[in-house]
């Protein structure tokens, strides 16, 4: 197990390091002037020199590289022109809001994806499984921006029931007479939306892999033996069926997370929720390159780990697999 | 499953070529499934769409998607005789801009794809073809790419290079989006590759590449064909969101650009009329090649037809 996660952080330590090397590459090719790129126009001249000492931009080019890596280590990514702070600290902040809302979207599109998928299998060829089948065909090809729309356009202006943008509300996070709880509900209320859109988007995948491995599952010899050992049905159902049928839903939350990461970027936009996809799009719209770079870097840091989540979760429901 | 060949070969009296012989049964598969002709007829609906997109402008010059402006309306306005779908906030036909959205969702999708597809194709037998080292370097570069959100690469490009025009874009997601098909096409190669008439055709004197291009791909064509539908849909909903978020070409209409105006010029409560279409449409588009695609699994997978039952 140690042996399989260090070789797998190996790995992703290689790939980091070639998409890091990537960027460099490309952002030299990249027309108009890096030190431009790099260091806020608004800055004053002692401060602009010592952010290009620091970035190593005044040095040749095989020395840049070296910097441009030793500072990738350090997460020393130089300065937002927007927030004009260190960047590192721009998302380092943002990280928790983007892992709040997409595990949390992930988690119960799955479990949903798993609950619904086993009533369609166990119900085939029935109005049920006519309903979550189509459903789940529908909702997982919508176009996720305009989703995101159309969820604030009913349940933010139409029913006027949630709040469409942003995490948090001033009044509630100001008034010192509100305690954890009251700003953790405050949170969680303004998640609904986002999380609703990601919801709708994911489950009805993860419904269709649950659904087909069940069918497989249900042919399976010891099921027969379950019924002819005169269990009942619902026992067979979810002790016997179900719990060999979700695995193969994990394997394909792995295979489809840089889609839900694309999905996630998209949320966070649409709802203003801060997180780093949000950063990403923003810095990208205001020529913010610091601020792009690093959120771009950490967002395929957090896939990488992510897959390597998933992986040693696969590994952990299924007792076959030990590494 | 086992009643297919039967029926088939019951309605063909006389003989005929191997290839619509072949094509006929698999039709037969294809169309008793409800789904996939749902999504053939949504197709078909889109592609006269795509046709009837080069009218409006003929029609006059202020329903033109791009440029044309009805010196009438002076903000976005709701459906009327004039406009079947309304304007958008600078008096341009909605409904035609609708149209041209059709035409670049194809021309999107389908180029894109078919790219990725020759792509995936060439790659994956390659790799399983040669084995080896070669092997192991293209299905690590695959893994890599796999894992990389393609919108966000995209994204981060356009702030390197600057805005991205339609090709370039095309070009990216075709780049980007090979590796889940060259797996397969992989695998399907090594699979043929220990088969009896590899051997033959080795043994006969054939080079690599007449194996390669004359045995092989014909057989792993049907399962490339099949991708290319899931593909397309992957190229469009790309395309889409990189126009919401501001970065498609702002040349061309897409729906994505039809939303990111709705949604940026602040329309989205006033204008249902405006910000539902697009939506609907890449929507539904995406819906279409995907039952589509579920289909013609279908057809090149038995196993499935009993899985998916009436569905």
């Amino acid at each position: 197990m140690a042996r399989y996660v260090t070789s797998r952080l190996a790995q992703i330590v290689v790939i980091l390091f070639m998409i890091v090397t990537i960027l460099f590459v490309l952002f030299r090719l990249a027309p108009g002037d890096p030190v431009s790129r790099m260091v806020d126009p608004s800055l004053s001249p002692e401060e602009a020199a010592n952010l290009i000492a620091q970035l190593g931009l005044d040095k040749p080019i095989g020395q840049q590289y070296l910097q441009y890596l030793q500072n990738f280590v350090q997460g020393n990514f130089g300065h937002s022109f927007h927030y004009g702070l260190p960047v590192g600290q721009v998302i380092m902040a943002k990280l928790p809001n983007t892992i709040l809302l997409f595990t949390t979207a992930m988690v119960l599109s799955a479990l949903a994806g798993i609950a619904w998928g086993k009533v369609a299998a166990w119900k085939k060829g029935q109005g049920a499984d006519m309903a979550l089948t189509v459903a789940a065909l529908v909702t997982h090809t919508l176009f996720l921006p305009w989703l995101a729309l159309l969820v604030i356009w009913i349940f933010g202006y139409k029913l006027d029931w949630l709040p469409i943008n942003g995490m948090i509300s001033a009044e509630v996070w100001l008034d010192p007479a509100s305690g954890h709880l009251d700003k953790a509900l405050d949170v969680a209320y303004h998640m609904v939306l986002p999380l609703a859109t990601l919801f709708i988007m994911h489950f009805g995948s993860y419904l269709l892999v649950m659904r087909s491995s069940m069918l497989q599952t249900l042919r399976e010899d010891y099921i027969i033996t379950a019924r002819a050992k005169g269990l009942t049905e619902r026992k067979i159902r979810n002790h016997h069926a179900a719990p060999n049928a979700w695995l193969p839903v994990i394997t394909s939350v792995g295979l489809s997370l840089a889609f839900s990461i694309n999905g996630g970027a998209l949320t966070e936009t649409v709802f203003s929720w801060p997180g780093i996809g949000r950063e990403l799009v923003m810095a990208v719209s205001q020529n913010d390159y610091p601020l792009a770079q690093a959120s771009f870097l950490l967002i395929a840091m957090v896939v990488l780990f992510a897959n390597l989540v998933v992986d040693l979760l696969y590994a952990y429901f299924d007792p076959r697999i030990r590494y | 499953m086992s009643a297919e060949p039967q029926t088939a070969s019951q309605v063909t009296p006389r003989r005929r070529s191997p290839w619509r012989e072949r094509f006929r049964e698999d039709w037969l598969v294809f169309s008793r499934n409800p789904l996939g002709r749902a999504g053939l007829v949504l197709l078909s609906v889109f592609g006269v769409m795509a046709l009837l997109s080069f009218l409006p402008p003929l029609i006059d010059p202020m329903y033109h998607p791009m440029t044309g402006v009805d010196p009438q309306v002076l903000y976005s306005e709701g459906p009327s005789v004039r406009h079947w779908l309304g304007t958008d906030f600078m008096g341009r036909d909605i409904l035609s801009q609708l149209l041209a959205g059709t035409r670049v969702a194809f021309m999107v999708g389908v180029s894109a794809a078919f790219m990725s597809i020759v792509l995936g194709v060439s790659i994956g037998m390659v790799a399983g073809y040669a084995g080896g080292v070669l092997d192991t370097l293209l299905m690590r570069l695959a893994e890599i790419i796999m894992v990389l959100p393609t919108l966000l690469v995209v994204l981060m490009l356009s702030a390197l290079f600057g805005k991205l025009n339609i090709w370039t874009i095309v070009l990216l997601i075709a780049l980007f989006r090979w590796p889940g098909v060259s797996r397969v096409i992989r695998a399907q190669t090594l699979s043929l590759k220990s088969r009896p008439f590899i051997d033959a055709a080795r043994v006969a004197g054939a080079s690599h590449a007449r194996i390669v291009f004359r045995h092989i791909m014909p057989n792993v064509l049907p399962l490339a064909f099949l991708y290319m539908t899931f593909r397309v849909t992957a190229a469009i909903v790309i395309e889409a969101a990189l126009a919401f978020l501001g970065f498609g070409d702002p040349s061309t209409v897409s729906w994505g650009m039809m939303l990111q105006w709705v949604w940026k010029t602040g329309h989205m409560f006033q204008a249902p009329y405006w910000l539902f279409p697009p939506g609907l449409c890449i929507s539904l588009i995406t819906l279409s090649f995907y039952l589509l695609g579920r289909a013609m699994d279908e057809v090149l997978d038995p196993r499935l037809r009993e899985e998916n039952g009436t569905v």
